[in-house]
């Protein structure tokens, strides 16, 4: 179940761009995770894609926030109960704090990454629960590249690239920091698409994803992404491929979009 | 021979069936429930000829109806909505608290 959240929030990537120009504070997206077997869906959970404004002494930030929570059929079974959130740049996404903070059926972990860019540097800080219920904490610092994101702002920042002078075929490596480790993952655009969604038919940009050195995404193509191909660039539907079978997300609302 | 395994086929399929009905992954279980009603329905018939009455085919055809029923019930009257999330919220609003705190420290090298 863990490698099911991760593989849906990994299939993301994000290419260099200058501004912000696709999300606006306040905008809230809804999904639906569910599970496919040989065309037998069964729905598992709701994601949840935010956007806040954080106001500090110094500076005003935005905070992307995922949360992902199992339906009540599915509590007694295995109850997740997960948050995800980035503080970053509200005009460039930059992210400057992460924090994952997760409840996968009694397994509790936390994570926090405070970022330096001047000095590259990553401040970790990874919380987790012993069987007798007390905390133990690991601090480390994490030398990171100049690109190199979370996944959540990677969530985000996909949504901002110029994929409109992409060519099918056109692909790119992308780095995120994930469990203190960089992982590269690579995006692949594959061409437009008009699909069937909760929220009408949408021209999407149909994109696949693949992660360098790992094997939780299995397949060549088979982990897609359809964001709409207008300028919310929203996150539509998803497909992917892992271990234990395929498993699909879809949009079930939109709300506070900027455009 | 043959009947045997269909027998063991009908059987497995069936207590599969029932397993999957009770699990949140109810829906599944329709494919072992078809498996196991035409295993229950061949070992019908096949008895037919015979002359016997196995009490297979009256376990096989109990624990399908059975599982079909659950099955039946649960994708009726089971909504896909979110249980108790008053944890997850508090978690949220502790963590929001807490960045705050944190971004406070933080020096930003670009213009916010």
């Amino acid at each position: 179940m863990k490698k099911f959240v991760f593989a849906i929030i990994i299939l993301c990537g994000y290419y260099s761009i200058a501004q912000n120009n696709a999300i606006a504070f306040g905008e809230k997206l809804v999904f639906s995770a569910s599970y496919n077997m040989s065309g037998l869906l069964t729905d598992i959970a709701q994601v949840t894609m935010e956007t806040s404004e954080v106001k500090t002494s110094k500076s005003t930030l935005m905070r992307l926030k995922c949360t992902a929570a199992t339906y009540k059929k599915f509590d007694n079974f295995f109850k997740i109960r997960d948050l995800y959130e980035s503080y970053v740049n509200p005009k460039t996404l930059t992210p400057y704090l992460y924090k994952r903070d997760i409840s996968e059926g009694g397994y509790y972990k936390f994570m926090q990454y405070k970022y330096n860019h001047k000095t590259k540097l990553v401040q970790s800080l990874k919380r987790k629960k012993r069987k007798d219920g007390k905390t133990w904490d690991e601090n480390k610092n994490v030398k990171i590249g100049a690109a190199t994101k979370d996944i959540v702002s990677t969530l985000y920042y996909i949504r901002n690239l110029d994929i409109h002078k992409a060519s099918p075929g056109d692909q790119q490596d992308f780095t995120i920091l994930f469990d203190n480790k960089e992982t590269t993952i690579t995006l692949k655009y594959i061409g437009k698409e008009t699909i069937s969604t909760n929220i009408g038919s949408k021209a999407c940009y149909k994109l696949a994803i693949s992660i360098k050195g790992s094997d939780i995404l299995k397949g060549n193509n088979s982990n897609l992404l359809w964001l709409t191909a207008d300028e919310n660039k929203i996150p539509v539907y998803a497909k992917f491929k892992i271990a234990i079978g395929n498993g699909e997300l879809k949009i079930q609302s939109a709300t506070g979009l900027k455009h | 021979m043959g009947k045997k395994l269909i027998v063991i086929l009908g059987f497995t399929t069936a207590v599969l069936g029932v397993i999957l009905a009770v699990t949140p992954f109810s829906n599944l279980a329709v494919v072992p429930i078809i498996i196991a009603f035409i295993c229950g329905l061949l070992i019908f018939l096949m008895s037919k000829k015979d002359q016997n009455k196995p009490k297979s085919i009256q376990y096989i055809f109990l624990m399908t109806i059975i599982a079909l029923v659950l099955t039946i019930y649960k994708s009726v009257y089971y909504t896909s909505e979110v249980g108790d999330t008053k944890q997850l919220e508090q978690r949220d609003e502790d963590n929001l608290e807490d960045s705050k705190e944190l971004l406070e420290d933080i020096e930003f090298d670009e213009d916010l």
